[in-house]
């Protein structure tokens, strides 16, 4: 009996689907006759599965905006060409919240958004301009403003990372370095869509979205505050935009949404009270899953007694994680 | 002249997919999307090249490669992914959800120490799927170079996966060594 002994290039190029009909057939047979061989090459095949695998999340991730406009030839200064953009569509204070948070404290404070704005700016440190803009309260709320009305139009990139992905709270937390938790708002109706990595001044901030039935969205704008910056809940209404903020130790937040004050109070509430009781993500890669668990209590319990708006005691009907999360 | 829309409109379409490549050449997102930004860059610049009649992805694919090779030459230094970099790079770049992160972990460390020689065609074929004569033409060597590369890059995998080999990754052949190698499909009786 001479059997066929097949090179391991011919076996590689069979796992690949090359050779004739005839041939592969050939090889087929020759495998099920020889139960070692076949182990190496369904280890061989598996190995094409999995790099497969590995890489098929990619080609679902939205196109970087930079590389579309390479190939559309649009490659301008990107805040122009956003300026450009909204022109017609932002009201004035938007648009002036978009250069001046990049450019001028003195346009935003003084002498475009009023009296309202400037008594906040006074709360602020005396620093240099550019500073204070990327650091006071005032300049991440307008960022998480801008980052509002800049993401939710968009129909299908409006996230960077679906809210599906279950890494998306451990990457986000590790990027600015804040604990983000995946809040759940179903009970106003809201799903999480996803979340997105931004720019805030010097640093990181993150962007959560909601959404509803009616496809309505909201924002949730997080970031690593300032030391000592805390705060209670305050409300800022902008034309239809209205945002909840308030400062806790380790996390800023800002909810931002077109709806009526006493929803978006709802959330702010609800969220408010699930960073009090939701684990946060471990700031360490997650050898294993206990220093997830771990790092939950004590980042944010510290405003409960400034914080006039919300309840004092944190509800126990919070879920412990939401399921979108998943 | 500029290159046509209906060709920009290709180029845009082929983006998830050169990004893919690159990506899963350089380990690193923000690398990775400079690799597809000079890929596309030197496309427009010689849309003239493209002959419609090919598929277009292999040939992007191709100015991929060269491109990637021209980055190596000028930063010759070693690219080593230990699992960590890898975790953040998936983390940033986000996995299906589902698979088994661990075996997708193994499976990334392990090609990246693969030599480009052998990383270039595997991906390819495995990653994006190409059959061996459309990776001859995008790397511009013989089928038969293609198939004992394929091979020797799945045995050195397998090695660095069932752990036979040590740190300095002195798993495979020497390069240039796939001249030696025979014609498709022998078999030896």
């Amino acid at each position: 009996m001479n059997a066929p002994r097949y090179s391991d290039e011919a076996l590689s190029a069979w796992v690949d689907g090359e050779g004739s009909a005839s041939e592969r057939a050939e090889i087929a047979a020759w495998l099920r006759a020889h139960p070692d061989e076949a182990a190496r090459v369904q280890g061989w095949a598996r190995d094409r599965e999995g790099l497969h695998a590995a890489y098929a999340g990619v080609v679902d991730e939205p196109v970087p905006a930079h590389l579309a406009a390479v190939v559309r030839g649009t490659r301008a200064a990107p805040l122009a060409r956003l300026v450009q953009w909204d022109r017609t569509r932002w009201s004035g204070w938007r648009l002036a919240a978009a250069v001046g948070s990049v450019f001028l404290l003195g346009a935003v404070v003084g002498g475009v958004l009023g009296s309202q704005w400037a008594e906040r700016a006074s709360l602020a440190r005396a620093r240099t301009a550019a500073v204070a803009v990327a650091t006071a309260p005032q300049g991440w709320l307008q960022r998480a403003a801008f980052a509002h009305s800049v993401y939710t139009p968009e129909p299908r990139h409006a996230v960077e990372v679906r809210a599906q992905e279950e890494h998306l709270a451990r990457w986000l937390t590790r990027r600015i370095e804040a604990p983000v938790k995946l809040f759940d708002l179903r009970a106003m109706g809201f799903e999480l869509v996803g979340g997105r990595l931004l720019p805030d001044g010097p640093g990181k901030s993150a962007q959560l979205m909601y959404q509803n039935a009616d496809g309505k969205r909201v924002t949730v704008y997080l970031r690593k505050p300032e030391p000592g910056t805390d705060t209670a809940f305050r409300y800022e209404q902008q034309g239809k935009l209205g945002m909840f903020y308030w400062i806790e130790e380790k996390t800023g937040f800002a909810l931002v949404g077109e709806l009526p004050k006493e929803r978006l109070l709802a959330m702010a509430k609800s969220i408010y009270d699930q960073d009090a009781t939701l684990p946060a993500p471990s700031l360490t890669p997650p050898a294993g899953a206990s220093a997830a668990a771990s790092a939950g209590a004590g980042t944010s319990s510290a405003a409960a007694t400034v914080v006039p708006a919300a309840p004092t005691a944190p509800t126990s009907t919070v879920a412990p994680a939401p399921a979108a999360s998943r | 002249m500029d290159a046509p829309p209906v060709f920009r409109q290709r180029l845009l379409d082929a983006i998830p997919r050169l990004r893919r490549y690159s990506r899963s050449l350089t380990h690193e997102t923000s690398e990775a999307d400079d690799l597809t930004q000079q890929t596309l860059e030197r496309a427009l610049a010689h849309w003239r090249q493209f002959d419609p009649e090919r598929d277009m992805l292999v040939w992007l694919l191709s100015i991929a490669h060269n491109a990637f090779l021209d980055g190596r030459r000028r930063d010759a230094r070693m690219q080593f992914s230990d699992p960590s970099d890898l975790l953040r790079t998936m983390d940033a770049e986000g996995g299906s959800p589902g698979a088994d992160v661990g075996l997708r972990l193994d499976l990334m460390a392990a090609l990246a120490r693969l030599s480009p020689d052998q990383r270039e065609p595997l991906v390819l074929v495995c990653v994006e799927q190409l059959s061996y004569a459309e990776v001859a033409e995008a790397l511009r060597i013989p089928i038969g170079t293609v198939m004992s590369r394929v091979c020797r890059a799945r045995q050195a995998l397998r090695r660095h996966l069932d752990g036979s080999v040590t740190e300095d990754g002195s798993a495979g052949t020497p390069r240039g060594a796939e001249g030696r190698e025979g014609p498709p499909l022998r078999r030896v009786v």
